[in-house]
């Protein structure tokens, strides 16, 4: 118990060291440029349209990830749960990607979706496109279309993983405990199967939504100049050539965090909230 | 002072106040089996190679010195330095390559150690004479820094596919129009000292901007510039809504033919660019008539240097008309050389005469033709940060 706490206490302490050194440089009393304790700072850049802009994107197109890649998860496990050879093939390749390294899956979508990549190329000799201008953007556009795909094709296999093991260990048990006390094939599916899995999910959900928000190499090779993605200001606010605005990117961090702190709530309250029910 | 700290585990160092008055031999055999860190931009595989490859083992074999180049570009090694200087700790790098904003931010926060460029013996054939050598950004080095290369911006197109590029940045701006969707620049350096170049050409010439920031003439030439841009913007790449991130994303997108033009710092990577395959055989460096910046790139020691001795023995080896001639070649790296090379020793004056030249380089009397110097490091700061919050904000 005590080494738990010990080693717990480690693995957080480069964390609560990094928000005790952001809070203390974002308000004047670290960094580049000391002045004693001022919330100036903070005012400035959260008062900035851009800012909030930023956010709205980070958390539009990292939610738009996580829930596509959810849901894809869901599909598999359901759909290539049994033991048949097909079964394990489609398992196998959803959780190819797992080991393929963010960059280079950006790089591939680059490669890939670029107004210049294969597929235009593809369609440039089958004749569907003029030029590389006739492709849709989707690499720097400006929904952010081709960071969503990356990050859902990236996060799909862990999230497949997780939702192929809970019904592996503890789904088959429990359902045919549910048809054995005389419940039809729906009601499997409502009371058991789908409660099962969207719990068991939670937790990585939630995890996979901090990291796509979080995430530089992808964001940085896909995503538009405007709005800025926040991992992306952040780093410009760290390497402005204005050496007193460098310290706006501690705040940023901040807003990083809350945006994270915010979702791992949201998950302690929908579970203390569901925990009450029947399940 | 973390100095003195850092110095502690190697006595075999000498402390920074001795290497003022030691002599150059002494200094150069105390540096003798020392270890040398070099924090610089990695970004260009030619420079890379000539650094790893070509200095490194040189440097090992004469002055028994470990040359280890690391990964570091300007705003990091400044901010690297400070959080040390905060922190207390040593340091972590002996050189750096700086030059502009950096070495004027480093200075300001008192973060380089010096003078010292004036003891390297080469520093004799430096080209003192030269403006863009003997000033950064209008900044004294006051030797604080010590030259290494000159680079001159350029435009660069494909000669097949735009066989009569524009010649002027009024004609570009036709050209754009005309050409919708087939221009763009990108968000780092290479992008705003295009707009620098810009707005020297609607503000009336270089002259006019040269003797510090001026924030009346900064605000009315810099609203020109955002005119023009304004006007150009729905025939600019994608509507001018997006822009690359760096000049590497804006080459790439010149390699696909999804742009007409690309851009560059050094006149000569249009020449290493097209050796490695990157670029077509066609593609051409061009210089505007209005004029494009000369800037020289410089070597600077951090004032917590674990080894100032040894970086003094490498930034002088890198000044040596040897080392400056290899990195000269266009198919090393295409830097230019701070040395003068008429003052040089008869051989050496001869080998840079005769250095094979490209048929695509451009040539060394229009180069100095069209050169414009760099004014104050402000003017580069306000324009980055302006165009992000005027022109890239605020697109289709």
């Amino acid at each position: 118990m005590r080494w738990g706490l010990l080693a717990a206490a480690l693995v957080a302490s480069p964390v609560a060291a990094g928000v005790v050194y952001s809070a203390a440089a974002a308000t004047g009393l670290a960094g580049f440029d000391p002045r004693g304790f001022s919330t100036d700072r903070l005012s400035r850049v959260l008062g900035e349209p851009a800012v909030w802009e930023s956010l709205a994107w980070t958390v539009r197109t990292a939610s738009l990830a996580t829930l596509l890649a959810s849901a894809l998860a869901v599909l598999v496990a359901m759909t290539f749960r049994r033991g048949r050879g097909v079964d394990r093939l489609a398992r196998t390749l959803a959780v190819l990607p797992l080991p393929v390294p963010h960059l280079v899956a950006a790089t591939t979508a680059v490669l890939l979706l670029a107004q210049s990549g294969l597929l235009s190329r593809l369609g440039f000799a089958a004749g569907w496109l003029a030029g590389p201008a006739d492709m849709p953007p989707l690499v720097y556009d400006r929904g952010g279309l081709g960071l969503v795909l990356t990050l859902t094709w990236k996060e799909l296999p862990f999230l497949a993983l997780v939702a192929t093991t809970l019904l592996a260990t503890r789904g088959a048990a429990l359902e045919e405990t549910a048809r054995g006390l005389g419940a039809g094939p729906w009601d499997t599916f409502r009371l058991v199967t789908w409660p099962l899995l969207w719990r068991g999910l939670l937790p990585s959900i939630v995890a996979v939504f901090a990291f796509a928000a979080g995430s530089y190499e992808a964001a940085a090779m896909l995503a538009p100049s405007d709005p800025l993605a926040l991992p992306l200001l952040t780093l410009e606010r760290y390497t402005d050539p204005d050496l007193a605005r460098r310290g706006d990117a501690f705040v940023l961090v901040l807003v990083g965090l809350m945006l994270t702190g915010a979702a791992v709530g949201l998950h302690e309250w929908v579970r203390y909230r569901t925990t009450e029910l029947p399940g | 002072m973390s100095l003195a700290k850092a110095s502690c585990g190697r006595s075999s160092t000498p402390q920074p106040r001795d290497l003022a008055r030691a002599p150059w031999d002494s200094l150069a055999s105390g540096a003798r089996g020392t270890t040398v860190t070099w924090r610089m931009w990695r970004g260009d595989p030619s420079i890379n190679a000539y650094v790893d490859r070509w200095v490194s083992p040189r440097v090992l074999q004469r002055y028994g010195i470990n040359l280890n180049a690391v990964e570091g570009q300007g705003p990091e090694i400044v901010n690297q330095l400070q959080v040390e200087k905060e922190a207390g700790a040593g340091g972590t790098a002996d050189l750096v390559w700086i030059n502009g904003e950096t070495f004027h931010q480093l200075r300001q926060a008192d973060l380089l150690y010096g003078p010292w460029s004036g003891r390297l013996p080469h520093a004799a054939w430096v080209d003192s004479a030269s403006p863009i050598i003997s000033r950064d950004f209008e900044q004294d080095p006051a030797g604080y820094e010590s030259p290494w290369g000159t680079v001159q911006f350029a435009l660069i197109y494909d000669s097949a596919r735009t066989p009569a590029p524009p010649r002027s940045y009024a004609e570009l701006r036709e050209w754009i129009l005309a050409h919708p969707g087939r221009f763009t620049h990108d968000q780092a350096f290479a992008g705003i000292t295009f707009l620098k170049q810009l707005m020297y050409a609607l503000g009336g010439g270089v002259e006019r901007f040269q003797g510090g920031f001026h924030e009346e003439l900064y605000r009315t030439s810099s609203n020109r510039v955002w005119r023009w841009l304004e006007e150009v913007r729905p025939s600019l790449w994608r509507r001018g809504g997006s822009y690359p991130p760096g000049v590497a994303e804006l080459h790439r997108l010149f390699a696909n033919g999804e742009v007409d033009f690309t851009m560059s710092n050094n006149q000569n990577e249009v020449v290493t660019k097209v050796a490695q395959g990157i670029f077509p055989a066609t593609a051409r460096a061009l210089l505007l008539g209005d004029g494009t910046i000369a800037n020289a790139h410089f070597l600077g020691i951090p004032a917590n240097a674990p080894n100032p001795a040894g970086a003094m023995v490498v930034a002088d080896f890198l000044l040596s008309p040897e080392a400056q001639l290899e990195k000269a070649r266009s198919t090393v790296w295409g830097d230019g050389t701070v040395l003068a090379v008429d003052r040089l020793p008869g051989p050496w004056a001869r080998r840079f005469a005769e250095l094979a030249r490209d048929p695509r380089a451009l040539s060394r009397d229009s180069l100095a033709r069209y050169a414009r110097p760099e004014v104050a490091p402000e003017y580069h700061e306000r324009l980055a940060r302006d165009w992000r919050s005027r022109i890239r904000r605020g697109g289709s």
